[in-house]
């Protein structure tokens, strides 16, 4: 692996899985972002038509049930 | 991924003025037939995949290719929010198991409810649980062999 890949490995989208890279994400999950707390609103596109939707759209007169994933 | 019975809790909630989203992020484990995200393009193609395989209903919405929404949330793999009208965060689970999430949103709806009736009338409080979620290695193990033989080696290396 040369020193560009093992940079890379370590950006958001990694090429190789870690656990014990994910393991302190996991543990730090609880200790941030809390309910109650107000949620962040970001752009997303929209893969049906590739149009952009916030996510305070979803959540603009009614509740909003989030679910974030991957096919992997 | 519980992705059958959360588009079942959209469909049945969704008259009662809850919408559902899947919110696509990078790969959680990357290999030969899905790769790591190097374009938009690239995830756009494995968010297809994967709705071609689940035949998954509820709308998918594609983060920036730096994760910027899935870093604000907590960068976990299947992580579910429920977030109330204004935007305030109601639930937020480190896992996806849909049992869980619909709890957590008659309890959303139910205080919501109350409060229209009578808004002095309930209060909300902070409070935490530990919930639980089936496991099964099986099938987990196919989703990795699926991906490819390097996201199963990079797994039972870990």
């Amino acid at each position: 692996m040369s020193s560009s890949d093992h940079a890379y490995n370590h950006s958001y989208n990694y090429s190789v899985f870690d656990l014990a890279r994910e393991q302190p994400v996991f543990a730090e999950f609880p200790n941030r972002l809390h309910v109650g707390e107000r949620a962040p609103d970001f752009p997303f596109e929209n893969l049906a038509d590739g149009q952009t939707v916030r996510l305070r759209d979803l959540w603009a007169s009614g509740v909003a049930i989030l679910e974030f994933g991957s096919f992997t | 991924m519980a992705a059958a019975a959360m588009d079942d809790l959209a469909d049945r909630y969704g008259d009662r003025g809850v919408t559902s989203a899947f919110l696509y992020t990078r790969e959680a484990h990357p290999g030969e037939n899905y790769r790591h995200h190097t374009s938009l393009e690239v995830k756009r193609a494995n968010a297809k995949a994967l709705r071609a395989h689940c035949n998954l209903r509820r709308r998918i919405l594609l983060d920036d290719l730096d994760g910027s929404a899935h870093r604000a949330y907590g960068s976990l793999p299947n992580m579910t929010w429920i977030i109330g009208p204004g935007g305030r965060i109601f639930y937020k689970a480190m896992w996806t198991e849909a049992q869980d999430v619909e709890s957590g949103l008659l309890e959303a709806l139910a205080g919501l409810a109350a409060r229209a009736v009578d808004k002095e009338s309930i209060a909300p409080f902070y409070s935490e649980r530990l919930a639980w979620r089936p496991r099964d290695d099986g099938a987990f193990r196919a989703g990795l062999e699926r991906t490819g033989p390097q996201a199963v080696s990079d797994f039972y290396r870990s």
